[in-house]
């Protein structure tokens, strides 16, 4: 998707200014990664929130037998850490690599001291994004206990509307907790409903 | 008529790889002046300069991907290429041959090194070319015009300079195979040594001229040397080549659609709401489905 920067991205969604959270957008540090490099590994200890302004992240962890499971995806416009680390000080739990390369802004507690205090309606944002959070983790638990193959894909594709475009499938196959001949089979019925020649 | 002078000469930009089978330098849209908009109708232009490909049994290429909205146009070389699409089209393009594919609506296709030539492996060359659509005709029904080399329509330039391969529009009154939403003219300029060719359009058609083979100077003062591409200011109507060695030039020349331009990835609309749509019938099926 288009590169979307922080500043915007706050300035319309706390209903200010640009030049209001120039200053604390000014404090943050902004990094060019490269495809493929970590931001956190498994174990480590994550200090910062990521927000990405161009690129795609991944949020993973591996199994005892070395298998990929995806958590998340980050694409531009999405926030990811690790709350383990960040939050209550233990190893962090997942991997968060670059799929893409990327540009991102790192976020720290001093970030959000600052802006709670220099915008009034930041805490509520934030809360409600965290709400939000909450809500989409509780129906992903959902689809993954009750719902077909093609009800998990209709709803990722809904959520990351150009993932499929970006990664390969078998990554989109480990977010929906399918195999990737599933995932095949999920998108030939589809086409075979919804294709007219 | 006043002449058109050259407006920047490019040299190739660093290549990446499409996939594994292509690897180009990208001049549409991220050359320095040649983003969609100044390039109009030509959204995209790929080159894949001459490079050797050893031998592979397992032919190397781009997996299944959808376009929208716009027209594919691949000219080969050098090397060989087999694509398939959702709606069972399939084909292969051999040297010397242009596959002009009118995406329109959404297709689903993937292009690979052909089976037999990826066996022995070789010099690969081609350009892969974007030719936006006019907004009446984004939604149309996809086509393909396969052209194969035998059949192009030729002009024996004067005083033995060389030829003119007409893809599409016209040279000197012969007319080009390739049928066309907007006007375009598509040719392969083929000139000997010191072979020179003349050209008249209109000024405010967006013209470009990328060396394949050899070196010219254009318009008596600007070297285009090989694999370098001329982007022609829009100032005039007339120019010149002149080849300084054996030489293939492709001069592409059209006029601007004057439409909004919505890019994203493999779709090319009006609207971002049109983009919002394209990825949605994608993630829908409506694309239809396609075998990686």
């Amino acid at each position: 998707m288009d590169k979307i920067n922080l500043r915007q991205y706050l300035a319309t969604n706390l209903h200010v200014v640009e030049n209001d959270v120039l200053e604390i957008v000014e404090h943050c540090t902004v990094q060019q990664i490269k495809k493929d490099s970590f931001l956190v590994r498994q174990g480590e200890y994550c200090r910062h929130g990521f927000f990405v302004e161009q690129g795609l992240l991944r949020q993973y962890s591996i199994d005892e037998k070395g298998k990929e499971h995806i958590i998340s995806f980050a694409p531009e416009g999405w926030f990811i850490t690790d709350r383990e680390s960040v939050y209550f000080n233990e190893p962090a739990r997942y991997f968060i690599q670059a799929y893409e390369n990327s540009q991102i802004v790192l976020l720290d507690e001093d970030f959000n001291q600052l802006i709670s205090k220099k915008i009034s309606n930041y805490n509520t944002f934030n809360t409600k994004l965290l709400h939000n959070h909450i809500r989409h983790l509780l129906k992903r638990i959902d689809l993954l206990l009750s719902a077909s193959a093609e009800e998990r894909y209709l709803q990722f594709v809904t959520m990351y509307p150009d993932i499929l475009l970006r990664v390969p499938q078998t990554m989109v196959a480990s977010y929906l907790g399918i195999a990737p001949e599933s995932l095949s089979r999920v998108r030939k019925d589809l086409a075979r409903k919804n294709f007219k020649k | 008529m006043k002449k058109r002078s050259v407006e920047l000469v490019a040299n190739p930009p660093e290549p990446h790889f499409v996939g594994d089978g292509f690897r180009v330098h990208n001049f549409i849209p991220s050359g320095f002046r040649m983003d969609m908009q100044r390039m109009d109708p030509f959204i995209m232009l790929d080159y894949n300069s001459k490079y050797h490909f050893p031998a592979s049994k397992k032919p190397k290429g781009v997996g299944v991907h959808p376009h929208r909205g716009f027209e594919t146009v691949t000219i080969a070389y050098k090397g060989k290429v087999a694509h398939h699409d959702s709606s069972g089209g399939g084909g292969v393009i051999e040297e010397g041959d242009i596959q002009w594919m009118t995406a329109a609506s959404g297709v689903l296709h993937k292009e690979y090194h052909e089976e037999e030539w990826s066996m022995k492996g070789g010099d690969f060359q081609m350009v892969q070319l974007w030719v936006n659509l006019p907004k009446k005709d984004k939604m149309s029904t996809p086509k393909y015009q396969a052209i194969k080399n035998a059949t192009i329509n030729r002009v024996t330039l004067p005083e033995n300079a060389g030829t003119v391969e007409v893809i599409a529009g016209e040279y000197n009154g012969t007319k080009g195979k390739a049928t066309t939403f907007s006007p375009i003219h598509m040719l392969n300029v083929k000139l000997k040594k010191d072979g020179r060719a003349n050209f008249h359009f209109p000024a405010h058609f967006n013209t470009v001229l990328l060396a394949v083979e050899g070196t010219v100077v254009i318009n008596e003062t600007d070297n285009l040397p090989t694999d370098n591409l001329a982007l022609m200011a829009n100032d005039g109507e007339d120019f010149s080549i002149q080849a300084t060695t054996d030489a293939v030039v492709l001069v592409l020349s059209g006029e601007p659609l004057r439409e909004p331009i919505a890019a994203h990835g493999p779709f090319v609309m009006n609207t971002r709401q049109e983009l919002v749509e394209a990825f949605d019938d994608y993630n829908n099926g409506k694309f239809g489905y396609l075998e990686d």
